[in-house]
């Protein structure tokens, strides 16, 4: 057991005390972004994370329901801006500095990283940064659909928003003139801001009731806090190195994606080698290194040590390594539209590896990614950009069946039916659970869902779309079985892409059947009473 | 006379309040199972004994309870089918497929209240405008209602799609259920939460059902016992917001009493705070097993219609079944005095989500518990008293919690018994301020400005730190702060809330057809308060919009003008909206078109007044004795302590002391004046 002295400057209590203050801070600020965004994939979803970082970039607090890539990727983002853009001395009171560079932020043009400095008696003490899923950025419609970089729209570099309180004109109206819908674009990003101010203003409340004049103390105890932890639990587990091969759809047609890993446990450090896994694809489903890493790094936290709040201290036993250009360390001009697609798996990888050293900590296979569905249009003369998730049953635990239709890795949220139906020409036609999709064993994967619309409108929709796992099944782990596959169908029947762009034309109805979850340990185990317990629901036949 | 009564897990509480002396009395008896009734009538008894209460001549008696809480925490309700739109069966149990806890693997979601063999659909279909697609069949009834009878289930809940936009095909369905089977209980969720976004009307709707007979016979039960005791007066139903409802409003929409007792406690806090000239009050409510606050601003408590009940796992948003009705905005801060202390992974000092509750309770309690908690930590300060807790009825071993404080926390951390003590104290307080200033800053108001109020048994003793944290300027005990939510039901007014969906840009409503609906509201609400036995000219119309810019998914609740409104009335609803708007998220927005989305009509009758007799006296001693406390700035000392019974009015002196009555014990540390009103009521003034 460790001691309090350990933790200098802040005993146990105080230190306690602060930092679950730090966290309603920026959840408060979360909540603030949900409630004033334009965006389904803002305000339904919950597509976007905020976290509070110090003056060196590094995260000390984040937001609770959010999305985990987001979460690790701002301090990056920031670090970044510190180094090569924006220097310490350069930030003034009142500076919105924004950019959606992939490399920098979060892999794809969409997401626009926000970060405000935050001042307190004059002394820049510290940063708050928000990333949200904006519905356009130009080019062509989101998604897989992109045959390069320059297809996917605007790329912003870091650039100030607004300099000392005054706002960039000349960039919002570059915005608002390059996407397809501008008032939800800027409306999300005034939303970010918004969620900054609160966040600052909250911040300084802290700040003021304690007596504190600046972060760094406090940093450095909630960020050693939490790589402690980290440290101590990766070293409780074997050491050795654990391989894992794993097979994703690529584009649903032809050859498949091969994920490898190596993982080593090393004492109190973990390193994740991808050797050996597929170089980049011709589809928009290439990630970059900091995304890959946040959702490398994002398993490995909720395997080793969920308890502890998140901050970068959790990330320093952490490494890992990608070949240059390849799927997952992808360099320009490869399009990295879908790269969530990509990054979504990255979580199979790292528990099958897992698996092997500590068995009773990680889940079977997920009936991930989650699958993305643009839509875009004209109705009564405006533009629309709508979009909704779907997400597949979730993974079996030791000692718990996966639940059914849950986000993961990712967390975003479906869209409400009538919600989708009030905003566009859709009907939705079913919503369900598909009984027998789940994969077995000891404890079952969760169920899978169908979702079918039909285009009830006079006039054809754009659709980008998104799947995965169709030709593949969610792995099981430790004897469970695989859950099956997902499929599209349009009615009446023509090719369509599995990801990728295409029309639904007038009367044309897709039914999209989401994989389940595998399965954990052997099925023979299964106890009787959950077997008839499953049956008397129709979760198996 | 009037008598206030609320079922408590631990205790029912009553308050009887005599107009014609200006008097209130209390009794507190416990609460029995699996029949409440009894604890209700063993109460009754008590005052019969000790006031002379003639049940006769009761005018109104106020009822609020957990029943309704407790079933669904405890999946006690009956067994209910949920009938919806063929296709969407599941989607009350897929919910919004979002985690509530992004690192935890083996996090469980809220099962479903109906299960899935219990869903069922029917051909049917409105869109998003509230057109028929697929007309309902009678065929398809038909079958409907032989699935139902062959399941034999007692009630059903009806939630189509869209019905928010037409409710014909719901009411259709519903009659023909309750034609088919008149004793059957049909739920329809556009009568329920006609608002748009499915599951969470579905979640209401099927919550609704599931409570509804048991509830339905539980007041059908207390009013025939009732009358058999020869009450004659007004038998009327505590709702989550603070309002009055019927017997009948409550048997139809029992979910209304999901928060009962404690929007009981705020309409107290309103009261005190008028009687003691504080418009701006938090109430902090600590029990044994959790403690709430809610906020009364500008003599008004808060009503907000985001609500969770039944959370897989305590104080995690989204862990829960969301009921999208009027509540109290009321949070939970913290497990209450049976929260248990440990050392986390970080060797960090941590206090609750876990409570011991009463069973097996503190490790003082002696009843099998032997982690330590908060009541130990207490108990171990001198803050508690070992042979007067309950008014002496119950006895603390002291040792046990030094037993259980040491083993657990000081000897690891390497500090004394008391340290850690100390930390527990101060870390469950500092959680509970914490979280009671994240509520009062969501709402954009500063925690200074708030006086506090505090009640429950363990309300009293952790006040004052808590109310010191947040820079409260004083703090109010109050009279009966033991049985102050029976006493709020006494203070409630009667209230119809109906509700109206319609989305539209503000700026070209058609308002003949506003203010037709409005009106047709207005009338309908009126009626049932008339009917109810308000007087016409008492009863007062409140209409509220809920209103977004167009484009955003969630709303803002903003008064509208009464009377008719017409195209001059935009401006003065865009003005408050854009108030509002700023107030919360301080930059409002240009060159957007705002929206009303949802229109709602209150009716409330007459607000009840209870003049209670002020306090001349000024003659008898105030008793006092001393004991070892430890109070964080001065260590150590020996405390003054009093009896609350001896304390009288003008008593005035400078803390720290003890207050002692039966249901409590007011902690007083240094810093501040105390003294007590010619209500009675302990009011401390922090310097």
């Amino acid at each position: 057991m460790q001691s309090i002295t350990e933790i200098e400057t802040f005993d146990s209590i105080s230190l306690s005390i602060l930092w679950s203050r730090l966290i309603s801070i920026v959840d408060e600020a979360g909540t603030t972004l949900q409630r004033t965004s334009f965006s389904t994939v803002t305000r339904e979803s919950n597509d976007f994370a905020v976290v509070l970082m110090d003056i060196q970039g590094r995260s000390i607090a984040q937001s609770s329901i959010s999305v985990p890539s987001f979460l690790g990727v701002l301090p990056m983002l920031t670090k970044a801006l510190l180094e090569d853009h924006f220097p310490l001395d350069s930030w003034h009171e009142g500076d919105v500095v924004m950019t959606n560079d992939p490399w920098l932020c979060a892999g794809h043009k969409p997401d626009i990283g926000i970060v405000s400095p935050i001042f307190y008696q004059s002394q820049l003490i510290g940063f708050i940064g928000t990333i949200a899923h904006s519905p356009d950025m130009g080019g062509v419609l989101w998604g897989a659909g992109s045959r390069d970089l320059y297809e996917e729209g605007l790329l912003v570099p870091p650039t100030k928003l607004y300099a000392e309180g005054v706002p960039n004109d000349t960039l919002f109206n570059i915005l608002e003139h390059n996407v397809r819908a501008p008032l939800q674009t800027i409306g999300d990003i005034k939303a970010q801001i918004a969620a900054n101010d609160q966040g600052i203003r909250s911040l300084h409340r802290l700040m003021d009731e304690n007596d504190l004049t600046d972060l760094v103390q406090l940093s450095d105890a909630v960020v050693r806090s939490s790589e402690k932890a980290m440290r101590k639990a990766i070293k409780e587990a074997p050491d050795g190195t654990y391989n894992y091969t794993y097979e994703t759809d690529g584009d649903g047609n032809g050859a498949g994606c091969t994920f490898q890993i190596a993982v080593t446990i090393k004492g109190d450090t973990i390193h994740a080698n991808y050797e050996g896994t597929s170089g980049a694809h011709e589809l928009s489903i290439n990630a970059v290194k900091n995304y890959t890493y946040a959702y490398t790094a994002y398993p490995i936290k909720c395997a080793f040590s969920p308890d502890v709040p998140n901050n970068d201290g959790a990330f320093y036993p952490i490494t890992v390594e990608a070949p240059e250009g390849s799927l997952l360390n992808a360099k320009k001009p490869s399009p990295l539209g879908a790269r969530n697609i990509t990054g979504n798996m990255l979580h199979s990888v790292v528990f099958g590896a897992l698996s092997q050293a500590i068995p009773d900590k990680v889940q079977a296979d997920c009936g991930s990614a989650c699958w993305c569905i643009v839509l875009n249009g004209q109705t009564n003369g405006k533009e629309f950009v709508e979009y909704f998730f779907l997400n597949g049953g979730y993974g079996a635990r030791p000692g718990m069946d996966g639940e059914h239709t849950l986000s993961f890795p990712t967390n975003v949220a479906n869209v409400p039916i009538e919600v989708l139906e009030n905003d566009i020409k859709i009907l939705v036609t079913e919503k369900s659970l598909v009984n027998d999709s789940g994969g077995h064993g000891e404890w079952r994967g969760g169920l899978g869902q169908r979702f079918s619309f039909k285009n009830v409108g006079d006039q054809s929709i754009n659709i980008s779309i998104l799947t995965e796992k169709i030709k593949t099944q969610a792995k099981g782990i430790c004897g469970g079985e695989d859950g099956a596959s997902g499929s599209i169908e349009i009615i009446p029947d023509r090719p369509f892409p599995k990801k990728g762009l295409d029309k639904i034309h007038p009367g044309e109805e897709i039914i999209l059947t989401l994989p389940g979850g595998a399965g954990y340990g052997s099925a023979s185990q299964r106890k009787q009473s959950l077997i008839s317990y499953d049956k008397s629901l129709s979760y198996i036949s | 006379m009037q008598l206030g009564i609320d079922i408590g897990g631990t205790f029912t509480d009553l308050v009887l309040y005599r107009p014609d002396g200006r008097i209130l009395q209390f009794a507190k008896t416990l609460t029995t199972y699996p029949d409440p009734t009894i604890g209700i009538f063993n109460g009754i008894e008590e005052l019969k004994q000790q006031f002379d209460l003639d049940i006769t001549k009761l005018d109104k008696i106020v009822h609020g309870t957990t029943l309704v809480t407790n079933a669904i925490i405890e999946r006690k309700g009956c067994k209910t089918a949920f009938v919806t739109t063929k296709g969407f069966e599941d989607v009350l149990e897929i919910g919004r497929e979002l985690r509530y806890d992004i690192y935890d693997l083996f996090l469980t979601m809220p099962k479903p209240l109906v299960p899935r063999n219990l869903r069922f659909g029917i051909e049917e279909r409105i869109n998003s405008k509230g057109e028929i697609l697929t007309p309902l069949s009678k065929e398809h009834l038909q079958k409907l209602s032989r699935t139902l009878a062959k399941e034999q289930v007692e009630s059903v809940s009806i939630c189509l799609l869209n019905s928010y936009a037409n409710t014909s095909h719901e009411k259709k369905l519903g009659q023909y259920l309750q034609k088919e089977f008149p004793n059957l209980y049909v739920t329809l969720s556009s009568e329920i939460m006609p608002e748009i976004r499915e599951y969470e009307r579905s979640s209401a709707t099927a919550m609704n059902a599931y409570v509804q007979p048991l509830t339905d016979q539980y007041l059908h039960k207390l009013r025939k016992n009732l009358i058999k005791d020869g009450f004659t007066g007004k038998l009327l139903i505590m709702n989550s917001s603070g309002r009055l409802t019927t017997i009948d409003g409550a048997r139809k929409s029992p979910i209304q009493l999901l928060e009962s007792g404690p929007a009981g406690g705020s309409m107290s806090g309103v009261y005190f705070g008028a009687q003691t000239g504080n418009k701006n009050l938090l109430c902090f409510d600590m029990g044994g097993t959790t403690a709430k606050a809610s906020l009364i601003h500008k003599g008004k408590p808060e009503i907000t219609n985001q609500f969770e009940a039944g959370r897989v796992k305590r104080f995690k948003k989204g862990s829960g079944l969301p009921v999208r009705i009027p509540v109290i905005d009321m949070i939970e801060i913290g497990a209450g005095g049976g929260s248990i202390a440990r050392i986390d992974t970080l060797g960090l000092l941590t206090v609750g989500p876990d409570s011991a509750a009463s069973n097996p309770g503190p490790a003082c309690y002696n009843l099998g518990g032997t982690l330590p908690t908060v009541t130990d930590a207490d108990l171990i300060l001198g803050y508690l008293n070992e042979d007067y807790f309950l008014g002496g009825t119950m006895k603390l071993n002291k040792e046990a919690a030094r037993h259980a404080i040491k083993t657990k926390i000081a000897d690891p951390l390497g500090i004394s018994v008391e340290e850690a003590a100390f930390g527990i104290h101060k870390i469950v307080n500092e959680n509970m301020a914490n979280a009671a200033r994240v509520h009062i800053l969501e709402k954009g108001l500063d925690p200074r400005q708030f006086g506090m109020i505090a009640f429950g048994g363990a309300g009293p003793v952790h006040a004052f730190e808590v109310a010191r944290l947040l820079n409260a300027p004083r703090l109010i005990i109050p009279v009966g702060a033991g049985v102050t939510s029976a006493l709020g039901f006494l203070l409630a007014p009667m209230a119809q809330e109906l509700i109206h969906s319609h989305v539209h840009n503000l700026e070209s409503l058609d308002w003949n057809h506003v203010n037709a609906f409005l009106s047709e509201m207005e009338e309908k609400a009126t009626r049932f308060l008339v009917d109810s036995g308000e007087l016409k000219k008492d009863i007062h119309i409140k209409r509220i919009g809920d209103m977004r810019y167009e484009g955003q998914g969630h709303e803002i609740t903003i008064e509208l003008p009464n009377g008719r409104l017409d195209e001059s009335s935009v401006e003065t609803i865009q003005k408050r909206f854009i108030k509002e708007y700023e107030f919360r998220y301080t930059k409002s927005l240009q060159h957007i078109p705002m929206q009303m989305v949802t229109w709602k009509v209150q009716a409330i009758g007459i607000q009840p007044e209870l003049e209670v007799r002020k306090e001349t006296s000024t003659t008898t001693t105030n008793h006092k004795s001393k004991r070892r406390v430890n109070f964080e700035s001065i260590g150590f000392i020996d405390c003054p302590v009093y009896k609350r019974a001896h304390l009288t009015h003008e008593f005035h002196q400078p803390g720290p002391m003890i207050i002692e009555e039966k249901e409590s014990t007011t902690i007083i540390g240094v810093n501040c004046d105390v003294h007590i009103d010619n209500n009675l009521n302990i009011i401390i003034e922090f310097q």
